[in-house]
């Protein structure tokens, strides 16, 4: 076993117990906000080191580029994603997601109700 | 079976309790779950291409990032105006 082995093993063991840990924690919070707290070490940690784990492995190839560039869409998408989900979370509870929401009874925007 | 493999069955295993969220959560928790998912996922097929060296499935999880990406944001975009 190498040195580039060894490595690559330490940084799947991180992610592998990065991704377990934080899906507990999607599973153990009690509201969308919290859970969605747990998606980001998911999103954009995780992918990191899979990415490094692969890297260090296989060196610069076609599957190392690969490799990173889907993690990448994953990187990037994750924040957007994220923001979305909580955008969408506070217009279904207030109707609104500015910060006034909730202060008035405006319906929802979009909703017929 | 080397440390890719189990890294990747780890992470399947990680899946569970998103599923389990899926399954008895609210609507918009659900969702959270599944956006953990599909990263999990990706995750996943790349390790299971590098754990077996297979270089053509590397392109799966590559198409996959793209394609989960744009159907979650069109999902949280429905759920947010009409569902």
């Amino acid at each position: 076993m190498t040195v580039q082995d060894i490595a690559a093993d330490i940084l799947l063991g991180l992610a592998a117990a990065l991704v377990l840990a934080s899906s507990v924690g999607i599973l153990v919070m009690r509201d969308t906000y919290q859970r969605l707290h747990y998606v980001t070490p998911i999103a954009l940690i995780a992918p990191l080191l899979v990415g490094l784990a692969v890297l260090v492995r296989s060196g610069w190839s076609a599957n190392s580029s690969q490799t990173w560039l889907a993690l990448l869409f994953v990187v990037i998408g994750g924040p957007f994603l994220t923001h979305a989900t909580i955008r969408a979370a506070r217009i279904r509870e207030k109707g609104d997601w500015r910060a006034s929401a909730g202060l008035d009874n405006q319906p929802p925007s979009g909703r017929d109700d | 079976m080397n440390a890719f493999v189990i890294a990747a069955i780890v992470m399947l295993v990680a899946v569970i309790p998103c599923g389990i969220v899926v399954v008895r959560g609210k609507v918009m928790d659900a969702v959270v779950a599944y956006e953990a998912v599909s990263s999990i996922v990706v995750m996943a097929l790349v390790l299971l291409a590098e754990g077996f060296r297979r270089s053509g499935e590397f392109e799966l999880p590559v198409l996959l990032a793209v394609l989960l990406f744009g159907s979650g944001l069109v999902l949280v975009r429905f759920l947010e105006r009409w569902l």
